[in-house]
C-alpha cells in the first residue's frame, strides 16, 4: 500500500512535469514558426544549385490546387533552381478569411495572390503593404508589359502596390457548335443585349430546347455568377461611367439605369422557358461549375452558357474528350466591352527573397511557362499569343487584350459587405422580381 | 507531507491555468473589448453593436434577427427530434436478437465529421436528379424537385397545395434540410448513451410492474421514463449545446445564404468576410451569452449527483 501510494504520488509529478514541459516546447515551436513565416522554416536551399546564394524562403498565399497547382510549381522552378530561394506555397478555396485572420493576427504571408481587390485596397490604405518600387526594377517591369487599365488597378492613392498575373475574361458566351450545326443556328453577332434575347427566342422556337443554362450556387459566395451577367450588361449596355460611378459610389444602386440592368438580366433569368433549369428556384440551386454541363450532353438540354473564360476548363473536366473548336466554343458578348478578373499579387514585406519573386512572376518568360500548360491567360506583352496551348485559350487572351474598353470584375472592385449584398440581393431579385426596389435600396445601403 | 502546504494545489494546477487563461479567458475579454469597438477595433462605440443586432439594419449580409431565430429553431428542433428518436430506438433495439447491429448501424454516422456528412448530404440534396437521390425519389414518386437547400420557403411539394406557400422566420424548408443532417449524425449518440442508462435499469422493477399488472406503455411512461431523466436531461443538455454552436453543416451545406445563417456563421461572416470585428464579437458574447445557462444547468446537476453518491 505505501508502495502503491508513493508510486502514484511520482507518476503525478512525473505527468506535471511532462505537461510543462510540452506546454513550454509548443510555446518555443510558435516562435520558429514566426520566424520562418511559413510551414517549413529553414527549409530553404535544399534545391539550391550549388554555388548560388542562399535567399530563404517565400510564404506565398493563393488560391490553387490540383493541376493549377503543378502549373504553378512548374512555373516557379526555374526560380527556385537559380536563386536557391524556396517557395512555401498555401493554397486555399477560402483566401479572404484566411488572408485576414493571418493580417490581423500579425503573421501575414511574404506574398498574396488572391482573386479580389477590394481586400488590396484597405490593405494598401492601412500601410500594410509594400509599393511596388521598393523592389529594383519591378515597377518599370509591369508599367513597360501590362495594360494601363490594369495597372491603374494595382495603384492605390497614387502607388502602385500589385499587378496581375492570371487573368480571367468574362465575355465569353459558350455553346456547341455541333448542336449549332444540327439545328440550322449560326454563330450569332449580337450588337446588343436585346439581340442576344431575340436570338434566345429563336433557338427555343427552332429547336424546342431551352436556350440557356445558368447556374448561381456556389455555398458562401452564391450569386456571383449573376453578378458576372449584371456587369457585363451595365458596361455594354449603360456605358463604364455607370461601371466606374457604381464602384467610386457617384452612382448608387438604386440609379434607374441600374435597375434597368438587373431587369434585363431578368428576361432571362425570371423566365422559366429560358433556362434548362426552369427559371429561378432551379438556377439558385444548381452549382456554377455543374450549370456549364447541359450545353455539352448528348444530347444537349440547353444551348447556350454563360461563363468566365475558366467555364473551358469545367467542360473538359467533365468531358475528357471534348476538343476545344469543334466540341465546345465560345463566342463574344454583345458590344465592345469586356469584364474580367485576375489573381493579383502584392507583398508584405521587401525582403530580398520576396523582391525576387516578384520580379521573377511579374516576367513573360515565367509566364509563358504557365500559358503553355493551359489555363492560363497573361497580361503580360511579353508572352508570345503562339505559346498559347489552342486557338480557343489565344482567342480568350485576345479577347482580354484587345478590348475595346476592359473594366475589372463588378463584385471584386467593390469588395466587403457590398460584395456580399449583390450577391444576395441577386439570388432574391431572381425569386421574387416584384421587390428589385427594396433590394436595390438594400444593396445600397451596404455601401461605406 | 508536501501535500499539506497550501499553494501545493496551485503548482498542480499552474499548467493547466495557464492554458486556460492564453486559450479561454483572454480570447473572452478581448471578444467582450472589441464588441464595444468599432468595426476596426479603432474606437469606442458603446454598444451600437448590440444595437446593431437588435435593430437589424441591414438585412441582406448580417440578418442578425435570421440568425437569432434560426438558432432558437435549432435549439428546440434539433434535441425535440434526436431525444425521442434515440429513446425509442434504444428501447426497440433492447428487444431484438440484433441489437448489437442496429445500434451500429445508427451510430456509424456520429463517426463521420461534420464537414464530411454536410458534403454527402449536399449531393443527397442537389436539385439535379441524376445527383440528388432525393431528388430523383420525389420525381420517382411523381413529384416536382425541389431545392432542398435554397428554398427559404415552405415545404413546398405537399404543404403549399393545401396550406400557405411561406412560412414565417425559420420555419423554412432549408433549414429543417440541415436540422435533418444533423438529427442523422447524433441520434447514434443520444440511442447509445440512453441504452446504457437503460440497461442499468434493474430488472426486478421491471418485473414486479408486470406482475402487478402494468402493461408495456404503461412501464415505459411510469418507470422507464422517471429512471432515466437524469440521463435524458444529460442528453438533451449535450445537444442543446451542440446546436447552440452550430457551426460546420451550416457553412458548408449553404455557407448560410438563403437565409439559413445561424449566429455562429453569422459572426464569422461579420468578422472575417465583411471585416466588422465589432459585430462580429457582439454576436459572439451573445452566443457566450446564450450558452452560459445550460453550462450552469449542467454544471449544477453534476455536482448535485455528486452529493447524493
Amino acid at each position: 500500500m505505501e508502495f502503491g501510494r508513493r508510486l502514484s504520488r511520482w507518476t503525478v509529478l512525473l505527468a506535471g512535469t511532462l505537461l510543462l514541459a510540452a506546454f513550454v516546447a509548443a510555446c518555443n515551436g510558435d516562435d520558429d514558426d514566426d520566424n520562418g513565416g511559413g510551414e517549413t522554416p529553414s527549409g530553404g536551399g535544399q534545391t539550391a544549385t550549388p554555388g548560388q546564394q542562399n535567399l530563404g524562403s517565400v510564404s506565398v498565399l493563393g488560391i490553387w490546387g490540383a493541376e493549377e497547382l503543378t502549373s504553378f510549381d512548374k512555373m516557379i522552378a526555374p526560380w527556385q533552381q537559380d536563386t536557391g530561394g524556396q517557395v512555401d506555397f498555401t493554397g486555399t478555396r477560402n483566401i479572404t478569411a484566411d488572408l485576414v485572420l493571418r493580417v490581423e493576427g500579425g503573421n501575414p504571408p511574404d506574398v498574396a495572390i488572391p482573386a479580389e481587390i477590394g481586400l488590396f485596397q484597405q490593405f494598401a490604405r492601412e500601410g500594410r503593404l509594400i509599393s511596388l518600387d521598393q523592389c529594383q526594377g519591378l515597377e518599370d517591369t509591369i508599367r513597360d508589359n501590362y495594360p494601363e487599365s490594369f495597372v491603374d488597378l494595382g495603384t492605390v492613392d497614387g502607388k502602385l502596390y500589385g499587378f496581375f498575373m492570371k487573368a480571367n475574361t468574362k465575355g465569353t458566351i459558350w455553346y456547341n457548335p455541333k448542336f449549332f450545326d444540327e439545328h440550322d443556328l449560326d454563330v450569332p453577332e449580337p450588337d446588343s443585349f436585346e439581340d442576344l434575347v431575340e436570338f434566345s427566342n429563336k433557338v427555343r422556337e427552332d429547336t424546342d430546347t431551352p436556350p440557356w443554362s445558368m447556374g448561381i450556387e456556389s455555398a458562401e459566395a452564391s450569386g456571383w455568377p449573376a453578378s458576372d451577367w449584371i456587369q457585363q450588361i451595365i458596361l455594354n449596355e449603360l456605358g463604364e461611367e455607370v461601371y466606374d460611378g457604381l464602384i467610386d459610389g457617384s452612382i448608387p444602386f438604386t440609379d434607374d439605369r441600374v435597375k434597368q440592368a438587373f431587369e434585363m438580366f431578368g428576361e432571362i433569368a425570371t423566365d422559366p422557358q429560358m433556362t434548362v433549369q426552369g427559371g429561378a428556384a432551379g438556377i439558385n440551386a444548381t452549382n456554377f461549375i455543374d450549370s456549364t454541363f447541359p450545353p455539352f450532353e448528348s444530347p444537349a438540354t440547353a444551348a447556350m452558357v454563360y461563363l468566365g473564360g475558366f467555364a473551358s476548363g469545367f467542360i473538359t473536366d467533365q468531358f475528357p474528350s471534348a476538343q476545344p473548336g469543334t466540341d465546345f466554343n465560345f463566342f463574344t458578348w454583345p458590344g465592345g466591352g469586356i469584364t474580367g478578373d485576375g489573381n493579383i499579387v502584392y507583398a508584405f514585406n521587401n525582403n530580398e527573397a520576396t523582391c525576387s519573386f516578384l520580379n521573377y512572376l511579374a516576367t513573360g518568360e515565367a509566364q509563358q511557362i504557365w500559358v503553355e500548360e493551359g489555363g492560363f491567360t497573361s497580361l503580360n506583352g511579353e508572352v508570345d499569343l503562339d505559346a498559347y496551348p489552342s486557338d480557343l485559350a489565344r482567342d480568350q487572351a485576345r479577347q482580354l487584350l484587345e478590348a475595346e474598353t476592359f473594366r475589372f470584375d463588378l463584385d471584386d472592385a467593390i469588395g466587403g459587405a457590398l460584395q456580399q449584398a449583390l450577391f444576395q440581393g441577386l439570388t432574391q431579385y431572381i425569386v421574387d422580381p416584384g421587390s428589385l426596389d427594396s433590394i436595390l435600396q438594400q444593396i445600397e445601403g451596404e455601401r461605406e | 507531507m508536501i501535500g499539506r502546504k497550501p499553494w501545493v494545489p496551485w503548482l498542480w494546477m499552474s499548467p493547466a491555468l495557464l492554458l486556460l487563461s492564453v486559450y479561454l479567458v483572454y480570447p473572452v475579454l478581448d471578444t467582450l473589448r472589441r464588441s464595444l469597438l468599432d468595426r476596426r477595433s479603432d474606437s469606442w462605440v458603446g454598444l451600437d453593436n448590440y444595437r446593431f443586432i437588435i435593430e437589424n439594419p441591414r438585412p441582406l449580409v448580417g440578418d442578425t434577427h435570421s440568425a437569432l431565430l434560426n438558432n432558437l429553431l435549432w435549439l428546440v428542433l434539433f434535441p425535440l427530434i434526436a431525444v425521442p428518436v434515440g429513446l425509442i430506438l434504444a428501447v426497440l433495439t433492447s428487444r431484438v436478437r440484433y441489437e448489437a447491429v442496429a445500434k451500429s448501424a445508427v451510430f456509424i454516422p456520429m463517426a463521420v465529421s461534420f464537414v464530411a456528412a454536410a458534403v454527402i448530404w449536399r449531393f443527397m440534396y442537389e436539385f439535379n436528379p441524376n445527383i440528388g437521390t432525393l431528388n430523383a425519389l420525389v420525381q420517382e414518386i411523381g413529384g416536382d424537385r425541389t431545392a432542398w437547400l435554397q428554398n427559404p420557403n415552405a415545404p413546398y411539394i405537399w404543404l403549399t397545395e393545401r396550406g400557405p406557400d411561406s412560412l414565417p422566420g425559420p420555419l423554412q424548408l432549408n433549414n429543417f434540410s440541415i436540422v435533418v443532417v444533423a438529427v442523422w449524425m447524433w441520434t447514434g449518440f443520444t440511442l447509445v448513451v440512453l441504452s446504457a442508462g437503460l440497461k442499468s435499469i434493474s430488472t426486478e422493477v421491471l418485473e414486479a410492474a408486470r406482475v402487478d399488472g402494468a402493461n408495456e406503455w404503461q412501464i415505459f411512461r411510469r418507470i422507464i421514463i422517471p429512471i432515466l431523466s437524469p440521463t435524458i436531461v444529460v442528453v438533451t443538455t449535450t445537444l442543446v449545446i451542440q446546436s447552440l454552436k452550430i457551426f460546420d453543416l451550416v457553412w458548408v451545406m449553404t455557407g448560410g445564404r438563403f437565409e439559413t445563417d445561424v449566429v455562429a456563421t453569422l459572426f464569422f461572416k461579420q468578422a472575417f468576410v465583411v471585416r466588422d470585428f465589432g459585430v462580429g464579437a457582439a454576436l459572439a458574447v451573445v452566443l457566450l451569452l446564450a450558452v452560459v445557462p445550460v453550462m450552469v444547468i449542467s454544471i449544477r446537476r453534476f455536482q448535485f449527483q455528486e452529493e447524493i453518491r
